[in-house]
């Protein structure tokens, strides 16, 4: 069975840490190098700080899904067009949201929840690492 | 000044001694201008003996009168001397707050100066007890407003020091990004703390172009600033897409060249510190930096929500 931890933290910029340390610890298990958990580290700050610009939230919800040599980090749930245009959409020579996390993750998702949805991405372990 | 008299200006708490440096301290009447100066800075062998906090009040008090009746700027100049161990002394306190120990003491010495430059020679106290609080408050007020943004502990902040250093060693030599394991192995630490660690250099705000870039303050380490130098000539050369992309007007050409190393080259961290000449470290701090830059410029021309309270802020 796939090792998930889950998180609900203040919908505050300073929360981000503790999500974070959480990432690094789980990362740091699985081996990944300190280039993939800062990639890891910098996608999932861009996702929910895009996230507190723009949604009304009272708290932050995330789960981190441990699987085999990857990470899966889902977050939501959320209901703001803009940040899900902002995910799927790049407008071409933007180095906007969505094409930050296609750089610094291997895969980007969006999951509809019922009314709303939420963002997945996935951090594989770079094979050259350990 | 000889070997000496160097060595007792730079020797931190050795107060004392300083104003006892005078072989003889004059009345005001007695003095041409400058002759303070020259007299206090003489004969350092003969003031051990039988010159103590008296002579070097006198001195004080002479060196004061000389600046603060008659204008003499070499008597200030000679007071702030004196007292830049006292200034070292009291910045040491603080130095393991993350700063650099030089900057320490040059905003401390500006406590220094304003305390000399308004100490009242009618109200009868010691240019010590006056400067302290000043020069004390001065550095105080530099913390406030620069340096971490949250209290990091001086132990997180070593191994932070000492993380930079091995990630640049273990990446030559691993040919690659080492891990968390690694880093702690190499750091003499638990992956916990290097992870803690590593958390807390997300709450540095600045970097002195004075520090090394491993963050150590020996004398003979270069200082960031050394590593500025002249412009990269890759600067101009990449691509239009990420010279005409939205916002990049708002950062500087270094900041532009690795954010398209990262975002369009698609080269790691480590691949970008070792092209660039600086850590990895570094480049991850200017890439969230120039990203940062980035969101608020894209962000103006957007209608985001209001923005959060600045309690909310990290």
């Amino acid at each position: 069975m796939a090792e998930r931890i889950s998180l609900e933290v203040p919908a505050t910029l300073g929360a981000l840490s503790t999500i974070r340390i959480v990432l690094g610890g789980v990362g740091a298990r699985l081996d990944f190098s300190l280039d993939d958990l800062d990639d890891l580290f910098l996608a999932t700050d861009r996702l929910l700080g895009a996230a507190l610009d723009w949604e009304e939230l009272d708290s932050l919800r995330v789960s981190v899904q441990v699987d085999g040599s990857s990470l899966q980090i889902t977050a939501g749930r959320f209901g703001s067009a803009q940040l899900r245009e902002q995910v799927a959409v790049t407008p071409g020579n933007c180095i906007d949201l969505c094409t930050v996390l296609a750089r610094l993750v291997d895969d980007v998702a969006v999951q509809d929840d019922g009314e709303c949805y939420n963002v997945v991405i996935t951090k594989q372990r770079t094979e050259s690492a350990a | 000044m000889t070997g000496r008299d160097e060595r007792r200006v730079n020797d931190p708490l050795d107060l004392e001694s300083l104003p006892g440096q005078a072989r003889h301290v004059p009345d005001d009447d007695e003095e041409e201008e400058g002759g303070g100066a020259e007299t206090a800075s003489a004969g350092p062998a003969a003031d051990r003996e039988g010159r103590g906090k008296d002579d070097s009040e006198k001195l004080d008090q002479y060196l004061l009168r000389r600046y603060h009746l008659h204008g003499d700027r070499k008597a200030r100049e000679q007071l702030i001397t004196m007292y830049l161990p006292l200034v070292r002394s009291l910045a040491r306190r603080y130095a393991s707050r993350g700063e650099h120990f030089d900057d320490l003491v040059q905003v401390g010495a500006i406590g220094l100066i304003k305390a000399i430059d308004r100490f009242d020679l009618s109200r009868g106290v010691e240019l010590t007890t006056y400067a302290t609080p000043n020069i004390v408050g001065e550095i105080k007020r530099y913390f406030r407003d620069k340096g971490w943004s949250v209290r990091v502990p001086r132990g997180l902040q070593e191994l932070n020091i000492r993380l930079n250093k091995v990630i640049d060693e273990l990446v030559p030599k691993l040919q690659r990004s080492p891990t968390i394991n690694e880093l702690a192995e190499a750091a003499n630490a638990t992956p916990e703390e290097v992870l803690e660690a590593l958390e807390t250099s997300q709450a540095y705000n600045s970097v002195s172009l004075q520090a090394s870039p491993n963050g150590e303050s020996g004398e003979e380490d270069a200082g960031l600033i050394d590593y500025l130098g002249g412009e990269e000539e890759a600067y101009d050369t990449m691509e239009d897409r990420t010279t005409l992309a939205p916002g990049f007007a708002k950062l500087d050409k270094r900041e532009r060249y690795i954010l398209h190393l990262r975002f369009f080259e698609g080269l790691t961290q480590s691949q970008i510190a070792e092209r660039v000449g600086i850590s990895q470290m570094h480049v991850s701090r200017l890439i969230r930096r120039s990203l940062e830059k980035l969101r608020e410029e894209i962000g103006d021309l957007d209608t985001p929500m209001p923005p959060r309270s600045s309690d909310d802020e990290r």
